[in-house]
């Protein structure tokens, strides 16, 4: 189901390289070079989607989004920029933005991004809903986790873990979107920490059940999904 | 531009030389003469009322032989003398009174007379009675001793006016040419220095004086910066050669997965690329994330921290990881620790960094300890471990920016965790100490518990 997408970029290369990629996804891309454009489009409400360079000629990234967010236009922001450090992210993410990721990135961590925040536009993810994967049932006020009517002990962070990915279900999700928002951690850590968290948490998921349901998706991330 | 502001300084130093001596001759001269005139005035109005007096009571008679009294005391400067209506001489030793000029006038005044039988006239204060038959009574004193004396006193007083204008023309110079010097040999270190040769110093005269105060701060200063410059060359280098081998061996990869004709085998040498790729990127961002610690560009985004929540948080993300490299993940965190502000990605970052050292460098079987305690009212972080340690003579060599101790590690991120550790300690005002733990390192990030005050 295509999505409107605006994209707030000067670097011509890597527009056209975001713009034909979202749009193999089923999206519609529209972009433009220059601050005060993306500004103009943006205020009219039409998108579903943000993608906005932090350094673009005309107006600069985080003033364009806080001139967008005092006009009241709530639509999700995702930030690109080359600026990398942990207070630049922090700075980023305070100004107004959805989410941040620096360049240089993975076109598959761009568009797990990108589907996690379109997904979060419909407001599909109230926390008193149960989640249903497969044969996998979550109850988010309760915190039970049950898979086949057999309940799976799971520690907090294990837990936050799992409703993330089950909120993204079928979509993969990345290492550094799982340390940004379940551990909230804007740092690279350089080990293989999430992988090890994952693997625990699929081991309880999986252990007595045939039917794999925790996917490793190679050089990308991480999906929740019944089937493969 | 040097010389004129040398004469400015000494040609200050002469006008207020002159103005303070002009200041102090003026009073000297108002005092004196006023004093004098005052005397003269108060012995003329004396002498005259007590003619008068006998004047009054004896009549002219009487009159007369005061006046010859009053002369046969043998004071020349002495004026007495009945003087005709008209201002001729009756009696007395008065000839005429040529200053100011007839007809006489009541009261006091100083002008010029001439003595009886004198050829020449003299500067005197008089003083003029009117009596009774429209005769004059005149009293008075010759004022030639006087005025000499004062003459005297203002030629004197004018002479060492112009000395001490002289003289403190003379010390402006001295001392604007000592103080130019001085300045002048700082200005030439600042010239070279500003000309690019960072080691030239300013010169010390010995003396600690404020001069030599500020030559040592200069000198201090300088130091600095070229410590700062040196260390900051030393960077450069050391990144360009540590960007060296993985850019190396990340084109021999792209190489090889060029040749390659087998899929899996291409795959897997992509896969390898990109790890080389990332962990560059890694190093990167950590070195700008020092250099943004060290400017101190991030105070903004301190926050409230609970040191036991913070170290929890963190063990509870690595125990996993400690499990499977076969080490004990113990967590020390009293409880009751004061909250303290600081930046919670930054310092989980950092005890993240140590932990993975920590990690590394722990035999298998070993305990790694994450601890926050308070001590000597300071938050202390840090990460303890029973590996190999640092030896105290490398610790510092340990901290630096791509300091390396074991040249036989390559991973990206080597030697620049305990780089990015100071620097964040020194962003939160605080230190890096390494420590023995005897054995083993322990590492502590020594924090004030009151936070830096905040932009």
């Amino acid at each position: 189901m295509g999505r409107k997408i605006l994209l707030i970029e000067d670097d011509r290369e890597t527009a056209s390289y975001l713009a034909r990629g979202l749009g193999e996804e089923g999206h519609g891309v529209e972009h433009v070079e220059d601050g005060r454009d993306g500004l103009f489009r943006a205020t009219d409400g039409s998108f579903d989607l943000v993608i906005l360079d932090r350094m673009v000629p005309g107006l600069d990234g985080l003033a364009l989004l806080k001139a967008m967010r005092a006009a009241r236009v709530e639509t999700p922001v995702l930030i690109l920029s080359a600026l990398a450090s942990v207070t630049d992210r922090i700075e980023g993410l305070e100004s107004g933005s959805d989410d941040y990721l620096v360049k240089p990135f993975s076109f598959g961590e761009l568009l797990a991004r990108v589907n996690a925040l379109l997904r979060r536009g419909e407001g599909k993810s109230a926390a008193d809903l149960r989640i249903l994967v497969g044969d996998l049932e979550i109850e988010p006020l309760s915190r039970v986790v049950k898979r086949s009517g057999k309940p799976i002990d799971l520690k907090p962070r294990e837990y936050r873990l799992l409703e993330y990915l089950a909120r993204n279900e079928g979509r993969v999700v990345t290492r550094t979107m799982l340390l940004e928002l379940v551990w909230d951690y804007h740092f690279d850590p350089g080990t293989n920490v999430i992988d090890v968290h994952v693997s625990r948490l699929r081991r309880k998921l999986e252990e007595g059940f045939e039917r794999p349901i925790l996917h490793t998706v190679r050089g990308a991330g991480y999906r929740l999904a019944a089937t493969v | 531009m040097r010389l004129p502001t040398t004469l400015r300084i000494g040609l200050l130093a002469a006008l207020l030389a002159f103005l303070s001596s002009a200041a102090l001759i003026g009073f000297i001269h108002w005092r004196t003469y006023d004093d004098s005139v005052a005397a003269v005035h108060e012995q003329v109005a004396e002498a005259s009322s007590a003619l008068d007096d006998v004047y009054s009571s004896g009549g002219r008679r009487a009159l007369d032989k005061a006046i010859s009294d009053t002369l046969g005391s043998g004071d020349p400067q002495l004026l007495a003398a009945v003087l005709a209506p008209d201002g001729a001489a009756r009696i007395g030793n008065v000839g005429a009174v040529v200053e100011p000029p007839l007809p006489l006038r009541p009261g006091y005044r100083v002008g010029r007379i001439q003595f009886r039988g004198a050829a020449t006239t003299t500067s005197v204060a008089y003083l003029l009675r009117r009596l009774d038959d429209g005769e004059w009574l005149l009293t008075g004193r010759s004022l030639g001793e006087r005025i000499r004396f004062q003459r005297i006193l203002e030629s004197s007083l004018g002479l060492a006016l112009a000395i001490s204008v002289l003289l403190g023309l003379i010390c402006g110079l001295v001392v604007a040419r000592y103080v130019g010097s001085r300045v002048g040999a700082m200005a030439d270190v600042a010239d070279s220095i500003a000309g690019g040769d960072l080691a030239q110093r300013v010169p010390l005269s010995g003396s600690r004086d404020a001069f030599d105060g500020l030559a040592r701060q200069i000198n201090r200063m300088l130091d600095r910066i070229a410590a700062l410059m040196e260390e900051l060359r030393l960077l450069t280098d050391s990144l360009a050669h540590d960007l060296r081998s993985p850019v190396g061996r990340l084109r021999a990869r792209v190489e090889a997965a060029l040749a390659a004709t087998d899929d899996s085998k291409r795959d897997s040498l992509l896969g390898g690329i990109l790890q080389e790729a990332d962990s560059l990127m890694r190093m990167l961002t950590t070195v700008l994330e020092i250099g943004r610690s060290e400017a101190m560009a991030s105070r903004n985004q301190f926050e409230p921290l609970d040191p036991a929540g913070l170290i929890d948080e963190l063990a509870e993300m690595y125990e996993p990881i400690a499990e499977e490299a076969g080490c004990t993940l113990n967590v020390e965190a009293e409880s009751g620790l004061p909250i303290f502000t600081g930046h919670r990605q930054l310092l989980a970052q950092t005890l993240s960094n140590l932990f993975d050292n920590a990690l590394n460098y722990a035999r298998s079987g070993g305990t790694v300890i994450l601890f926050a305690r308070v001590k000597d009212g300071r938050m202390r972080l840090g990460v303890a471990d029973r590996g190999p340690g640092i030896a105290p003579a490398d610790r510092a060599e340990a901290k630096r920016r791509f300091g390396r101790l074991d040249s036989s590690r390559s991973t990206g991120g080597a030697g620049l965790g305990l780089a990015l550790a100071e620097a964040v300690a020194h962003l939160h005002g605080g230190a890096l100490e390494l420590l023995d733990n005897g054995p083993g390192l322990r590492a502590v990030l020594v924090l004030p518990l009151d936070g830096v005050s905040l932009p």
